[in-house]
């Protein structure tokens, strides 16, 4: 599964307010560092197990399972709001 | 204390609408601010905005498709990182025009129905605009911007709120805002004319709250309970000076786009102060920050932070003072006030007091 941002959300960095945000239409969503990690990595390209595998390599001290399993919830959830789709590689 | 910077710009380019319906919310003496900022200024408080850390610019009117520098006023914003929404009638636009949008950075644009059919929705709007307008809004879905509906239910076409419904979702809108009318502008003269029976929005509330399970991930639709029905003020710009900023035509920054009928205040002009300025240092933007002006019963209310004691405007227009609470709060000595209009007879047929916007200066 490739999942990639959706034309109606924008990730950016708020200087204002020190952190990532994600911007849709007449909201925005504040991103804890984690989520900003893994939003950064979805590009439309990288599958979710290259996602996961990435995020496993910059934090060998947790382990590959629970960063699966918070990855895929993260995904389900922005995918819930329209913010990510996913397409069949 | 410093104040929070805010999230959202709303940027009013111009009063000037080719359509002239009976609820708008401009100020009926809109001529009176009608001298607009030129671009160079709008693209300085653009980035100005940004740089104060807002992520949401509105750009709204007024039709904004008047001004044929939107364009260049939207890229400026999307340059600077901002969230581009465009509020507009689609009055007049052209496939060229909309387009043009999409290629200037917006990412978001508001049409605006009267309701479900020519004949209904252009008595309200003055003028010929409906079947237009549905074909504006597939323009927009066709040039790749997210679409909103927004519709403003008042009585007379509430009984349609399940077909406007159908409507929006035909158009492809990925947003429907169903907001009923707030009594401001031309909408407190016309109040007779627009205030639905409380049956009426049971209904259409019903019909919104049917629609937001069914249509959960394909359309979000939001609907704006009304706040002289629901004895609960509602939070106006979730608090005054606390995440919203309004910036009208003649370039004067307000906390709420109505706010400029309050008197005693000497609201800044972006011409004069910057933005930021004004945002954390601007007395008017003070004076009702936070709860610390707050009178009784607003004072020791346990919702003082939930809904702000309310709507400024509104508790100047019906009580005289723009530091009382709201009377649409059930807890306010002026709630019968609303009480009295909303349970009093209808008249009918409805006549709509119209203001002519279509010639002002630029």
């Amino acid at each position: 599964m490739v999942p990639s941002l959706a034309r109606r959300a924008r990730v950016r960095w708020d200087a204002a307010r020190d952190c990532h945000v994600l911007l849709y239409p007449e909201g925005v969503l504040v991103l804890t560092p984690e989520a900003a990690e893994v939003i950064e990595r979805v590009d439309g390209v990288r599958t979710l197990e290259a996602i996961v595998d990435a995020l496993a390599d910059e934090h060998p001290e947790a382990p590959r399972e629970v960063i699966d399993r918070d990855v895929r919830e993260l995904i389900e959830r922005l995918a819930a709001r329209g913010f990510v789709r996913s397409e069949a590689p | 204390m410093t104040a929070a910077p805010p999230m959202a710009l709303l940027a009013e380019l111009t009063y000037r609408c080719p359509l002239r319906c009976g609820y708008c919310s401009n100020p009926t003496d809109w001529r009176g601010y009608a001298r607009e900022l030129d671009a160079q200024n709008w693209r300085r408080v653009v980035r100005e905005a940004a740089h104060l850390g807002v992520l949401h610019l509105h750009l709204s009117g007024g039709e904004p498709l008047l001004r044929d520098d939107l364009e260049d006023i939207a890229r400026e914003g999307r340059d600077a990182g901002l969230y581009v929404n465009v509020i507009t009638s689609g009055f007049g636009a052209t496939r060229a025009r909309i387009e043009g949008l999409a290629e200037a950075g917006v990412d978001h644009v508001q049409v605006s129905l009267q309701d479900v059919d020519g004949e209904r929705g252009d008595r309200v709007a003055g003028v010929r605009a409906h079947d237009h307008k549905l074909a504006v809004a597939r323009m927009v879905r066709d040039a790749g911007m997210e679409l909103s509906i927004n519709v403003v239910l008042h009585r007379g076409n509430l009984a349609r709120t399940g077909e406007v419904i159908a409507l929006a979702a035909s158009l492809g809108a990925q947003r429907l805002e169903l907001a009923n009318t707030q009594y401001h502008g031309s909408a407190l003269v016309n109040r007779a004319a627009l205030m639905p029976a409380r049956a009426q929005l049971d209904e259409a509330l019903a019909v919104a709250r049917a629609a937001q399970r069914d249509l959960a991930g394909r359309m979000d639709v939001i609907y704006v309970v009304p706040d002289w029905f629901a004895d609960a003020p509602r939070p106006c710009m979730d608090g005054w000076g606390r995440r919203f900023m309004t910036v009208i035509p003649d370039g004067t920054a307000l906390p709420c786009p109505g706010a400029h009928g309050l008197p005693g205040f000497a609201f800044d002009n972006v011409q004069a102060r910057s933005l930021d300025d004004i945002w954390h240092r601007g007395a008017d933007f003070e004076r009702f920050r936070g709860t610390a002006w707050m009178p009784e019963p607003c004072a020791s209310c346990d919702r003082r932070e939930v809904d702000y004691g309310g709507c400024r405007c509104q508790a100047f227009a019906l009580t005289g003072d723009a530091a009382a609470t709201d009377p649409a709060c059930a807890k306010s000595p002026y709630h019968t006030l609303i009480r009295d209009e909303r349970e009093g007879p209808r008249d009918e047929p409805a006549v709509l007091h119209r203001i002519d916007t279509s010639r002002g200066r630029r």
